[in-house]
């Protein structure tokens, strides 16, 4: 019963239901996008690795942060090569340098070079030109998403890195960089061509492990035989470059406060609706306390009408965002949603709503049954 | 002297059967209420009030809204209260029906000292006891009128199915049956009103509390309530107190009380 007049007398007032809803739809939404944009944006800190093929990740001891990597000799290859559990290990250049641009300007580039014939730090897939693009002469793979700053390279544009002939051979699609400089993925050798330094030098092995092989067991033992490299399983450098990002920026802060900002707005806006429907049948509560309900019911009638109004409004909430993000999602400005993302803003907005039924309660609490007899 | 033992156990039928527990209906109500069975010096004291006082303090100085009431009612009796303006009659009706608390005195209810329970206590000697009805109706506007007479029995514990169909039973009694599924802004005061009424009756209430239930209504609709409310009451034998100012229908009152200066004449 308590469920019965909870559900009749809010849907009686539609107005003000309607109020209460766009608070928590508001709220829900503005969670999402907010969360999603977070996690888009975070991600690519690091897409290379989440991409690589690769099952560990071996560079300097120091390593923080895939873009950032330290010089290592490439012939501890062979060291990596002859453990046992490693199926295949590849090394892999990743360096700044320059791309000329057409109008005679400069653009900061991270080339990343891979060896040939091997998946291993493949993090692109071609979507313009042939497959397999960087087996042309200087051929070069850049990000649609990059066109602006490229200066629209077309399939066959020729451009100039670090002194030397490039030809965009294929191009990808949302392979963007956490930074603003666009990746250029080429081969081994031409990156060492492009961005100068020491050929004998790499930045990381990337290993694909036997299948069934423990990859932390083979990390171990990796680190064991040499001394100065710091090998992870691609999961734990995945993380190590999110965390670099949001320790250094205070990224996660900043989305955070705007967020934690957001959901009060739709607090407030909820407790306002509550608070005023409430004051609208103020009698209607003194009425049901003369006939006898108990504070506890009460109670339990506003939180009810609270829930309604929260998962109605999270439904829907969740629904207009999914529409945003096909709307409006971009590589650049990428939403991304996950089940645990749709959870916890249902769960964070649920609890809101209940907490949000407290400031009427506080109202009702000091009816009087009595007052009703008072004319 | 109170008569506290005399109070049976199991409450009486109205509602709580099926429609056969009602008596049978007369056309003229005082006709029936003359031949209503009960009215006799055997009858049940439901309510004694023992030297009531209440006042407020305004501006430091006590002043006594009641000073001293003696009161009773008998199951099955319908005593009218009445007394000029700001004398007291709804405080009184508060007190006895457990709303509000006395400065001093003794209020014996259904075999409870009201005057010394929590008001825990107090809530639920109310849902399991007393009815009322107020000037104003006050239904629950987004409720219709079957669900608005099941609130009660609800509140007692009946489940949301077996509390409609006994507010529908009721509802045909007072002559609303087609308006059941009605919201009360669909409906005239005085149909809200029989509403109300049923509302009060329909768990059977000891005691059953009226304040002015007929001041917001025309005179016919006023009549028509009270009819209905005389023939109710002989079905649930309640104990009814009813506050009035209205000299039309002093008719159907068994006895009638005055108040002044804060004590009863
Ligand atoms: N909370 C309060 N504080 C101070 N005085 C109060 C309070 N409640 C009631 N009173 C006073 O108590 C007196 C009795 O009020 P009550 O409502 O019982 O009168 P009444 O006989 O029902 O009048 P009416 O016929 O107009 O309804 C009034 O003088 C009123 O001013
Ligand atoms: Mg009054």
């Amino acid at each position: 019963m308590l469920w019965n007049i909870a559900f009749r007398t809010l849907f009686h007032d539609r107005g003000k239901l309607l109020a209460g809803l766009v608070g928590v739809i508001f709220s829900v939404v503005l969670v999402n996008i907010q969360g999603g944009l977070f996690f888009g944006l975070i991600r690519k800190a690091s897409l290379l690795v989440d991409e690589s093929n690769a099952d560990i990740w071996v560079g300097h001891r120091g390593m923080h942060n895939v873009d950032f990597p330290h010089d290592i000799p490439e012939r501890w290859i062979h060291r990596i090569r002859s453990i046992e559990g490693v199926q295949e290990a590849q090394p892999m250049r990743i360096a700044f340098s320059e791309i000329s641009l057409p109008n005679g300007g400069h653009e900061g580039t991270m080339i990343v070079g891979l060896k040939p014939g091997t998946d291993l730090g493949r993090a692109y897939e071609i979507q313009q030109g042939p497959q397999e693009a960087l087996d042309h002469v200087d051929g070069v793979v850049v990000d649609v998403c990059d066109d602006a700053k490229l200066m629209d390279p077309k399939i066959g544009s020729v451009r100039e890195i670090g002194a030397s002939r490039a030809v965009v051979s294929g191009k990808c699609y949302g392979v963007l960089s956490f930074l603003v400089t666009p990746y250029v993925f080429t081969t081994y050798d031409r990156s060492v061509e492009f961005s100068g330094g020491d050929p004998t030098m790499t930045s990381y092995f990337l290993v694909r492990t036997e299948p069934g092989v423990d990859a932390q067991i083979v990390c171990d033992e990796i680190s064991r035989r040499l001394d100065d490299v710091s090998a992870m399983t691609s999961e734990e450098f995945a993380d190590m470059s999110i965390n670099y990002w949001l320790t250094r920026t205070g990224l996660g802060l900043s989305f955070g406060a705007a967020t934690a900002l957001g959901l009060l707005v739709g607090l407030v806006m909820v407790a306002q609706t509550l608070y005023a429907m409430v004051l609208d049948r103020i009698s209607e509560f003194a009425t049901l306390k003369a006939l006898g309900s108990k504070e506890a019911e009460i109670l339990l009638l506003l939180g009810a009408q609270s829930s309604l109004v929260a998962i109605v409004g999270i439904v829907i909430g969740i629904a207009l965002s999914v529409l945003i993000r096909f709307l409006f999602s971009t590589p650049r400005a990428e939403i991304m949603f996950s089940q645990g993302l749709y959870a916890g803003s249902a769960v964070i907005v649920f609890v809101i709503c209940l907490a949000a039924s407290g400031l009427p309660y506080l109202r009702v609490r000091k009816v009087d049954p009595h007052s009703i007899l008072q004319g | 002297m109170t008569n506290l033992n005399f109070v049976p156990d199991a409450p009486n039928g109205l509602g709580h059967t099926a429609s056969s527990s009602y008596l049978p209906l007369s056309d003229n109500p005082l006709a029936a209420r003359s031949t209503s069975p009960g009215i006799t010096d055997k009858q049940e004291r439901v309510l004694t009030a023992t030297n009531v006082r209440k006042g407020y303090s305004i501006g430091g100085e006590k002043r006594w809204v009641l000073d001293g009431v003696d009161f009773h009612v008998d199951a099955g009796e319908c005593v009218f209260l009445s007394g000029p303006s700001g004398s007291g009659k709804s405080t009184l009706l508060s007190i006895i029906g457990c709303l509000l608390e006395s400065d001093e005195g003794e209020i014996h209810l259904a075999g409870q000292r009201a005057d010394q329970l929590n008001v825990a206590e107090r809530t639920k000697l109310r849902r399991n006891n007393i009815g009322f009805v107020f000037q104003r109706f006050q239904l629950i506007r987004g409720l219709s009128a079957k669900d608005n007479v099941a609130v009660p029995l609800s509140l007692q514990g009946h489940s949301l199915q077996e509390a409609r169909l006994m507010a529908t039973e009721i509802l045909a009694r007072v002559g609303l049956e087609m308006h059941r599924d009605q919201l009360p802004t669909q409906m005239s005061p005085g149909q809200c009103q029989r509403v109300a009424l049923a509302r009060a009756v329909v768990s059977s209430p000891r005691l059953l509390l009226a304040d002015e239930p007929t001041a917001a209504l025309d005179r016919q609709s006023g009549y028509e309530v009270m009819v209905l409310l005389r023939e109710l009451l002989q079905a649930t034998n309640s104990a009814t107190v009813v506050v009035t100012h209205d000299p039309r229908i002093s008719e159907f009152a068994d006895r009638i009380c005055e108040i002044e200066n804060g004590r009863l004449r």
